[in-house]
């Protein structure tokens, strides 16, 4: 008793205020946060939870909305109502799936919706959630709270008594330390720094953290395949490779870095030459450009490589697209170039990516290739790297199964029941 | 003999085939210089300036480039990074130090005269001292070799000596002397001053941002100090330890920056990266034949600036400004969290 009033004395004392962005409630000490959550509320798959989400995905796709900040659109498919039915129907029948309990979430500070898909799976699943949201979160965050709080005026109100949308200092971690110790399981995106800052904070000794750390991701094209595809395929592919690189200026840890060409030398040369001006033309069309500052920074960049001796040439079609001809496809670099920058190696076959892979490689999109060489690789690989497979177009695509990981189940515990 | 005197086109002319023989010793002496020619396919002829290979000036911070071996490198001068950011190192050759301080005492020369003058310094004794010298420590140290009788303007604690300066003017007001400071600083501490200070030629550096904030342009920084303090021959200049010895003077009009004949810039377009006409804004390139024992003869600054007139001033070649700096590159990425929020 003596150690629960220290210990909200020094939080107190620390300034532990948080404040409350959903349900929206001003500025809250730390412990009082935790007090006000109800616990014991949902079950797996509860109804009234369902029914906001729906409710939340119908706004998101509303055509203002899904225009306005495209991400929103991909959020909202998410949440509709079958996606839900299916991600629960997806969970094994085999024993009693209850809530894990108290869900605290660190999100990305630049990626303003992935706290959206990892709250709303977790409150899927039943858990009372904080999700820690940067004061500095964009202007995607605002419009998210928002709709939120529209939806929760029609809402059951348990949904309001079980979730909450805070915001404080990453300099108070005093409150990083207090719902810490409260919460049965962490879920940590983000930067390597992150996940080891946030890691210093104990949690109580059933709990266990769900980490995200840095990945980079590459892709994988099948020359003969691009070279043989009609032009209306090429053209669709070089779409979805742009929304891939570009969307969060190539930043996105699934976002491609280097394209490796699997075939001979002069079909590579040919198909890597195509894709590279379709590219260019949805680049000019969609009128996708980088600011001065981006433009030197990826000169910085790639002729640093080129010093290193890790390039061979450096190729710039304008601005947006820089293209990277490696020395050697062992050189793939994963660390960020510049939005809009990518890396070229040739393979002669796909096994000849096994040796190349790292444990952070996340994203593998592919063109060319047929599922079982896929599956063939995934098994050759043996826990190597690369969680997903994904075609050319897809990297950005929020999945259930994220970083290997397949999130309602981690979301929840199981009761064996045997009967007599 | 003033450094200058050159036109554009005569500047040019002497400049493309100097500037084109540095790329081709650079390139046999500097592997990672020539392996990054090599990969932009960079090759002569090069016919005009603009027609010459850059390189990003921040290539200093991150990479180790030197054309000269490790046992000719006479010294070693490192730029003070900002937060995070490692300094560049820029090496030097016995030749090539000589070269600058010579070339260096040439540009200044231009406006301070042949003779040494009684220097009077806008900041405190106490930068130059300190043992780990900062970027501003190095250059009041680096100016101090065209004065005497040096007087610091600050004390030891960094306030306003009003009885040294006294002290000083006493000695000196009658004659020309110099004046040397930062611009921030001399905004500061100079006004205040209540001296007759029309017998002094003002030397500043450092940038305008600070100034920007109070939305003190250069022409209000020139009125004031005429009005305040009688300061008429006032010389601001534009100059990097990637470049050091080459420094872009400000004319006695006020009206630009000038090139000395060994040096000139170019104002590149970031979107076509063509040379921007005058009057239009771009980024700033420097070049200048000094660099000779490292690949820093065509270098492309992290600077805005613009061309204000080409060969219509009171030194002939171009006059230009500098806007200010480019802000660094940000992704929006999922790779970090707390670590921004």
């Amino acid at each position: 008793m003596l150690d629960e009033t220290t210990v909200a004395a020094t939080a107190a004392d620390d300034g532990a205020v948080v404040r409350v962005r959903f349900p929206a409630g001003g500025d809250v000490p730390v412990e009082a946060l935790l007090g006000r959550l109800r616990a014991n509320a949902l079950e797996v798959g509860d109804e009234r939870v369902r029914e906001f989400l729906a409710a939340f995905g119908r706004r998101l796709l509303r055509p203002a909305a899904a225009r306005r900040h495209p991400e929103l659109g991909s959020l909202g498919f998410f949440l509709r109502p079958s996606e839900l039915s299916r991600t629960l129907e997806s969970l094994s029948q085999e024993h009693v799936r209850v809530p894990r309990g108290l869900i605290l979430h660190i999100p990305p500070a630049n990626v303003d919706t992935v706290f959206v898909y990892s709250w709303a799976l977790s409150a899927l699943m039943g858990n009372r959630n904080i999700v820690r949201l940067s004061p500095r979160s964009g202007p995607v965050a605002e419009v998210i709270t928002e709709m939120l709080h529209e939806v929760l005026a029609e809402a059951d109100p348990v949904v309001g008594e079980t979730q909450r949308i805070i915001s404080y200092d990453r300099s108070q971690t005093s409150v990083t330390a207090a719902l810490s110790a409260a919460c049965d399981l962490r879920v940590i995106w983000g930067g390597d720094g992150t996940v080891r800052d946030v890691r210093r904070h104990p949690l109580p000794p059933h709990a266990r953290d769900l980490v995200f750390p840095d990945r980079s991701s590459f892709a994988v094209i099948r020359a003969a395949a691009w070279l043989c595809a009609p032009r209306a395929a090429r053209v669709a592919v070089a779409e979805g490779f742009v929304n891939d690189g570009y969307w969060f200026d190539q930043a996105a840890c699934s976002s491609p870095r280097t394209v490796f060409w699997v075939g001979a030398e002069r079909d590579c040369d040919a198909a890597r030459a195509d894709f590279t001006d379709h590219v260019s033309r949805v680049l000019t069309a969609r009128g996708w450009g980088v600011d001065a500052a981006m433009a030197v920074e990826k000169r910085v960049s790639t002729y640093g490589l080129a010093a290193d001796g890790l390039a061979e040439s450096v190729e710039f079609r304008g601005n947006a697209l820089a293209n990277v001809t490696l020395a050697a496809a062992a050189a793939a670099p994963r660390r960020w170039l510049g939005a809009g920058t990518f890396a070229h190696a040739r393979l002669g076959s796909l096994a000849e990516l096994v040796p190349l892979v790292e444990r952070r490689d996340q994203t593998m999109t592919h063109f060319g290739f047929g599922r079982p060489e896929l599956e063939e690789l995934a098994r050759g690989l043996a826990g190597r790297g690369v969680d997903r497979m994904v075609p050319v177009g897809s990297a950005l695509s929020f999945h259930r199964v994220w970083d290997g990981v397949d999130l309602p189940v981690e979301f929840t515990r199981l009761v064996t029941v045997i009967r007599q | 003999m003033s450094v200058f005197t050159k036109g554009e086109v005569e500047r040019e002319a002497g400049l493309v085939p100097a500037l084109a023989d540095l790329t081709e010793r650079h390139r046999e002496a500097c592997l990672p210089y020539r392996r990054i020619l090599d990969a932009i396919g960079a090759r002569p002829p090069y016919e005009r300036l603009v027609d010459l290979p850059w390189l990003p000036v921040r290539l200093f911070k991150t990479h180790e480039l030197r054309s000269v071996p490790q046992e000719q490198v006479f010294r070693v001068l490192t730029s003070s990074g900002t937060t995070g950011q490692r300094p560049s190192r820029i090496h030097l050759d016995r030749e090539a130090a000589a070269a600058q301080t010579r070339m260096l005492a040439a540009t200044l020369r231009v406006v301070l005269g042949e003779r040494r003058l009684p220097m009077l310094i806008v900041d405190s004794r106490a930068v130059v001292r300190d043992p780990t010298l900062s970027a501003r420590g190095a250059g009041v140290l680096g100016m101090m070799n065209f004065g005497r009788d040096h007087t610091f303007v600050l004390d030891e604690q960094g306030r306003v000596d009003a009885e040294a300066v006294k002290r000083f003017l006493s000695r000196h007001g009658g004659e020309r002397f110099l004046i040397f400071g930062f611009t921030f600083m001399v905004w500061l501490c100079l006004r205040d001053l209540g001296a007759d200070l029309s017998q002094g030629v003002l030397i500043h550096s450092g940038g305008w941002k600070r100034l920007a904030e109070q939305a003190v342009d250069n022409a209000e920084f020139r009125r004031r100090l005429a009005a305040e303090c009688g300061l008429s021959r006032i010389h601001n200049f534009y100059g990097m330890v990637e470049q050091i010895g080459t420094v872009f003077l400000e004319g006695p009009d006020g009206d630009g920056l000038y090139c000395p004949d060994f040096a000139n810039v170019v104002i590149r377009d970031p979107e076509t990266w063509q040379e921007a006409p005058p009057g239009v804004p771009g980024l700033i390139e420097v070049v200048s034949t000094l660099p000779t024992s490292y690949p820093g003869h065509v270098l492309l600054t992290e600077d805005l600036g613009v061309v204000r007139g080409v060969d219509d001033g009171a030194w002939p070649g171009k006059r230009f400004e500098v806007l200010g700096r480019l802000p660094q590159a940000e992704a929006r990425g999922c790779s970090d969290t707390m670590g921004q929020g």
